[in-house]
């Protein structure tokens, strides 16, 4: 039996809870940067790919943002808002690791300049939500683990 | 519960891919029955893992002069050569329900395939993140892809029969391609018809491999085609896609690197090779003048195959292969400090590092003292 894991799931951002990634505004700019989170991270391994779309694509929530490759598994990046990309970060292309070694600051994927922020912000996980949501995923990925 | 049950022969490279694909998007979208395809490529295609360098991993002159077609897979992995002697193997199904965790996941689809070979008497098991093998010689490669619409495709190649020298003619390798390296090629796989004999049809494999996955996943199979609209789709695909030079082309921004280190231990002479994407393993070779099962140095190269670099992941699995192949004469601790040794000299020199998914790095030509 796999033992008891505790996730670094910072309460300063929200969450898809289906696709884990994570989504933190800037009050200032209003841009919103998304990576994902340690979860989701764990689920996947490690990095060996990313491929993110340009600056200046229009996506909507749900469609890609991109495709990631770890342990030959390879995945869409989905967007969980809507908006048009103004940032990449670079680093991680080059790097894909360095989202494994640092998933909430160095391992941003993208910046969104947000369409819906309100409505689709609303869908979320945040705030007190996010305990909650963290146990039963946690429940979830154990009771999936082969036992020896 | 049932799935529809597609067979096919003589696929072209664009139609096969772009048909896994539009059928993973549609399955997750529910517009499209869960499907397993058993299927052949016409001979033959190269196919390329989702982000691989067409131009670093094939010998594309070798392609065009032999009329081999080229394309880009949506699954990861390393490259491989399809024809009518190998098994394509294509799961569409919906994510949900099914485990969130890559390993666990691809442990699952795998299980078909799995019971599959055991019908035939083929006791094969899965191994390490992504390969099936049998006494620790790969027999098929695995991949999935996680569409954004919820489907989830899983892609297989399973090796009924395989002329390793033509294989070694089409990807690029870093070896002489002599019959000794051909033959050190051969010793880490397997083949359905290298167990069983000249005379297994594909037809009966497939037939027993389409039981295997009902069975692991207690459903019915109900053969079918696909619709008018999955055709629609599927060449829109590849015409989009799959045909573009766009998509077969495109490159990287992860550097591939590769390096080698030579140590002397009481075992025997222990010579290792590593080729590197960024900081992942893509593949490792050990050989030298030790005593080891050629099944147990393959066996170790598998688990190795996309491998964090790091020195704790790297000395966990080498500990844990020595777990499991306790009769061996490698120590531990020496096969780590090379591979780790070949690691570092890897970075510091980064160069182009073809490897296909089942060849590994081969001999080093001018090995350094380790």
């Amino acid at each position: 039996m796999e033992s008891e894991r505790l996730y670094d799931v910072p309460e300063d951002r929200h969450y898809d809870g289906t696709r884990h990634l994570w989504v933190r505004r800037d009050a200032g700019s209003g841009l919103v940067r998304v990576g994902i989170d340690a979860i989701g991270l764990e689920a996947l391994g490690e990095l060996a790919y990313i491929q993110l779309k340009a600056a200046g694509t229009a996506v909507a929530r749900g469609e890609s943002l991109g495709t990631l490759e770890a342990a030959k598994m390879t995945s869409n990046i989905v967007a969980p808002v809507s908006g048009t990309i103004v940032g990449r970060n670079d680093a991680v292309l080059q790097d894909p690791l360095a989202v494994n070694d640092d998933p909430y600051e160095r391992g941003w994927l993208v910046e969104l300049d947000p369409t819906r922020w309100d409505e689709e912000a609303a869908e979320l996980v945040s705030g007190e939500a996010i305990a909650g949501w963290v146990a039963a995923e946690v429940e979830r990925f154990r009771a999936e683990a082969p036992t020896d | 519960m049932s799935w529809r049950l597609i067979t096919d022969d003589g696929a072209a490279a664009a139609d096969g891919l772009a048909g896994d694909e539009s059928l993973a998007d549609r399955v997750g979208r529910g517009t499209s029955p869960p499907t397993l395809r058993l299927y052949t490529y016409r001979p033959h295609v190269a196919l390329i893992g989702r982000f691989q360098d067409a131009a670093h991993e094939l010998d594309l002159a070798t392609c065009r002069r032999h009329g081999i077609g080229v394309n880009r897979r949506p699954t990861g992995g390393g490259a491989i050569l399809m024809g009518p002697d190998q098994l394509g193997v294509a799961l569409a199904l919906r994510a949900r329900g099914l485990p969130g965790r890559a390993r666990e996941l691809m442990a699952r689809f795998s299980d078909g395939l799995v019971r599959g070979l055991s019908g035939l008497g083929i006791a094969a098991s899965f191994r390490g993140k992504n390969d099936l093998a049998v006494g620790g010689r790969k027999i098929a490669g695995l991949g999935i892809h996680r569409s954004a619409s919820g489907g989830l495709l899983f892609h297989a190649s399973l090796l009924v029969d395989l002329d390793v020298a033509l294989m070694a003619r089409v990807l690029r390798t870093p070896f002489e391609k002599t019959s000794a390296e051909l033959a050190a090629v051969a010793a880490g796989l397997d083949t359905v018809r290298n167990i069983l004999g000249e005379k297994v049809a594909l037809t009966d494999v497939r037939a027993r491999v389409a039981a295997g996955f009902a069975e692991s996943f207690d459903v019915g199979l109900e053969p079918g085609e696909l619709t008018g609209a999955e055709r629609a789709a599927r060449d829109t695909l590849a015409r989009e896609k799959y045909r573009t030079e766009a998509w077969v082309f495109q490159r990287t921004e992860v550097p591939d690197a590769d390096g080698a280190a030579v140590l002397t231990t009481p075992g025997g002479r222990l010579d290792v090779r590593v080729a590197l994407a960024g900081r992942m393993i893509k593949a490792v070779h050990v050989h030298g003048d030790f005593f080891e099962r050629e099944e147990a140095v393959a066996d170790l190269e598998g688990r190795l195959r996309w491998h964090a670099s790091n020195r704790p992941a790297v000395a966990a699995t080498v500990r844990e292969w020595a777990r499991l192949h306790a009769d061996g004469t490698l120590a531990p601790d020496s096969l780590t400090q090379t591979i780790l040794s070949a690691v570092r000299r890897a970075r510091a020199t980064p160069v182009d590092g073809p490897y296909g998914c089942f060849v590994s790095p081969g001999r080093e030509r001018e090995a350094v003292g380790g």
